[in-house]
């Protein structure tokens, strides 16, 4: 029933987000049999350092969702702190609910039932416009990002110039 | 929805950050289609269009069924910024409109590392490298770039910036300047792979040379100008990018001598003019800017350079070299010799005998040992030009009444190859700096050898190439200018020096007053000497030369012994 429930909902924010698209991504579905397994394109914010890049990232939904979070994957490389190395997002709405053992984020920071596959991507759009350095997943590029911005920033425009160069 | 007015087309909602429109296509239309459709909707190109639906960039080939796009779906698009810069950039387009992605968007480019750092070092490399240090950010060849394009539309920007003290003194600052030019990653790349532009940056002098072409605001535009142009053009053709490599050794020559003849214009204008009919007409373009769209240098070549394209660059490499003498020289031969370019350009040579030698086996200059035979005129206006002489009428008139023999003995083989061994030439240089200094130290002993009918050095750099440097620059050969002149006094002078050289070895390594400084290169170079004995470099007369012709550079000097070895 609640897997039921978690595809009958992915399916219909799949096809609000084809007619309608939110600003800034774009969702599909890795395969088209797998409605839990998702695909975005998102499109470097403007007015940051991402501008102008095209980011692949999948979303791994569970079949319990939405009572449990998905995973979020950039498969594009990324310099960010906020995304692992490996590509892993990590942002607190992603965090399985609950408050948090260390007691870094409160309960409505966290997962909550309500997020959608756009308030995820809203949420990591303005995370690369404003990184979190206080939580980092990358702590080298936290570290950069506080000590040696023009280094970041080489970096990231790398990373951009890259994404154009995978895409096309 | 999809049964509306028109079942053959489908209504897309295209939508940008800032606009949202629809299209209408038709449902078989494939992705090129509708992008064309929306390029013309937008007012872009279809070139600029990137248009992602469903976390996927649509591609040109694919349909839009392919991606199950169906009426009242919107898609993504994403408008490339319009190509602005000349270079070729095409391909980076959405990144250069972005200052911030900028900064990163070279490195990795095939096209760009190789047409920015070969002319990098003879022409703004350096410059962008002092603006970045100033600035301690961002990628070198970028900001090059980025300068390029400010300078090259405000030339005073650029003049008051090369008469900027502080410009000229880090620029006169050979180990500057040779630490901005190989802290760039691809000059490190390229050096790595060609050991032999070494000897550039091993060489302040020439160093500095080529920055001076940077003085020249017109040469230096005209330059900046052509060189992307030219070379992304030359890098389309298959094997171009070795060619260009290749070409770029031909090069460094012509464009040292462009250094010092800075009256000669571009030597790239040459190129171009030159890359399809040869040499001949003088270089039109000389001392000023052009305005001309460039034509492709090398169309004309273009279909042979694809099927053999390494002999092909061989070849213009060299009809390049042959032009350039050809055009600067010949006419305003005269002119060069006055210029006091030559003057470093000699003293160049001697402290630098490979370029020397590579310069004797130089097609150009048989030729042009060829011409001054054939035409004993324009030797002899050459010869009597030059600044040493015209001081000097009595050694004037002696070069006029030895002029035929001279003639004669420059189509003499056997002087040529002289000329061109670089023991030969070193031995040359000894004797003429035992002169020297024997002028200096005994002078009275030096008027009864009749040394005294030497000219007065001209300043203390040039000392140390007395009579034989008219000719050295150009022709060369300094044997005969000595030795030939059938005056006795003269000759037995030699011999007399050459016994006394002998007699004394410790003048024979006088050579080291070149570099000016007081102490002998012996004492001064002492390690470095050390250094090279350790590591099997038993020759210690061609250790020292290297090391001086090096500044003292260890593994300057070592490379400098390896190239050298097979021709001794």
């Amino acid at each position: 029933m609640s897997e039921l429930q978690s595809a009958l909902l992915l399916r219909k924010q799949l096809a609000e987000l084809n007619k309608n698209p939110v600003e800034g991504f774009s969702a599909g579905l890795i395969d088209d049999s797998d409605i839990y397994r998702w695909e975005v394109l998102l499109i470097g914010p403007p007015d940051t350092l991402y501008e102008g890049g095209f980011f692949k990232a999948h979303i791994y939904f569970p079949k319990e969702y939405p009572l449990r979070p998905p995973k979020m994957k950039f498969i594009t490389e990324i310099w960010h702190p906020n995304i692992e190395k490996n590509g892993d997002v990590c942002i607190s709405i992603l965090h399985e609910p609950g408050d948090d053992k260390w007691g870094y984020e409160k309960a409505c920071e966290r997962w909550l039932p309500i997020h959608t596959v756009e308030t995820i991507m809203i949420s990591v759009i303005s995370m690369l416009a404003d990184p979190n350095d206080q939580s980092p997943a990358n702590v080298d590029a936290a570290k950069e990002w506080r000590e040696n911005f023009p280094e970041f920033k080489r970096k990231v425009a790398r990373c951009v110039r890259r994404s154009q160069e995978e895409m096309l | 929805m999809a049964e509306s007015s028109e079942p053959h087309k489908i209504k897309l909602t295209v939508k940008t950050p800032k606009d949202k429109k629809d299209v209408e296509v038709p449902e078989e239309a494939s992705i090129k289609e509708l992008k064309e459709i929306v390029a013309e909707k937008f007012g872009a190109t279809a070139e600029q269009v990137c248009l992602i639906f469903a976390g996927k960039i649509l591609k040109d080939q694919e349909t839009l069924k392919g991606h199950n796009l169906k009426d009242g779906l919107t898609v993504h698009l994403v408008i490339k910024s319009v190509n602005t810069s000349r270079t070729s950039q095409e391909t980076t387009s959405n990144a250069t409109s972005n200052t911030t992605a900028q900064p990163s968007a070279t490195p990795s480019r095939p096209t760009e590392p190789s047409s920015s750092s070969p002319f990098g070092i003879g022409g703004l490399g350096g410059l962008a490298g002092l603006s970045n240090m100033g600035l301690g950010s961002g990628n070198f060849m970028e900001m090059q770039q980025n300068m390029q394009r400010e300078l090259l539309s405000n030339p005073d920007t650029l003049r008051q910036m090369m008469d900027n003290p502080l410009v000229q003194s880090l620029m006169s600052n050979p180990d500057y300047m040779r630490q901005i030019l190989t802290s760039n990653p691809q000059m490190q790349q390229l050096l790595e792979r060609h050991p032999e532009i070494n000897h550039v940056m091993n060489n302040p002098e020439l160093l500095r040379q080529t920055m001076e072409i940077a003085r020249n605001p017109a040469m230096l535009q005209e330059l900046m100008r052509s060189q992307d142009r030219a070379l992304s053009n030359l890098e389309s053709i298959p094997g171009g990018y070795s060619a260009l490599q290749r070409m770029y050794r031909d090069i460094q020559e012509p464009m040292f001598n462009a250094a010092q003849e800075q009256f000669g214009g571009n030597p790239f204008a040459a190129l171009v003019n030159n890359a399809g009919s040869v040499a001949g007409s003088a270089n039109p373009q000389a001392g000023q800017e052009n305005r001309a769209p460039l034509p492709n240098p090398w169309s004309g070549l273009s279909s042979t350079q694809s099927s053999g394209s390494s002999s092909e660059a061989r070849t213009t490499g060299e009809n390049r070299s042959t032009s350039t003498p050809a055009t600067q020289g010949m006419p305003g031969m005269t002119g060069m010799l006055n210029s006091p370019g030559m003057q470093s350009l000699m003293q160049q040579i001697v402290d630098n005998p490979q370029l020397m030698q590579s310069m004797m086996n130089a097609p150009y200059v048989q030729s042009m040992f060829q011409q001054m035979g054939s035409n004993p005129q324009l030797a002899e206006q050459m010869i009597l030009n030059n600044p040493l002489f015209a001081s000097n009428p009595a050694m004037q008139e002696q070069m006029r009444t030895m002029l035929p023999t001279f003639m004669a003995q420059l189509n003499n083989p056997e002087i040529q190859s002289l000329v061109t061994n670089p023991q030969a030439m070193s031995a040359m240089m000894q004797i003429q700096q035992g002169m020297e200094q024997l002028r200096q130290v005994a002078p009275s002993f030096a008027t009864t050898l009749g040394l005294g009918t030497l000219p007065p050095p001209l300043n203390p750099a040039t000392s140390t190439v007395p009579t034989s440097s008219p000719t050295t620059s150009t022709t060369s050969p300094p044997p005969p200018t000595t030795t030939q002149p059938g005056s006795d006094a003269f000759s037995n002078m030699m011999a007399s020096m050459l016994t006394s050289l002998a007699g004394q070895g410790g003048m024979g390594s006088g050579i080291g007053g070149i570099g000016g400084s007081t102490q002998p290169p012996e004492e001064r170079y002492r390690s470095q000497l050390e250094q090279l004995t350790a590591m099997g470099f038993i020759n210690r007369d061609a250790n020292l030369q290297a090391l001086i012709a090096t500044f003292g550079d260890v593994n300057a000097a070592v490379e400098r012994l390896l190239q050298n070895r097979p021709m001794i």
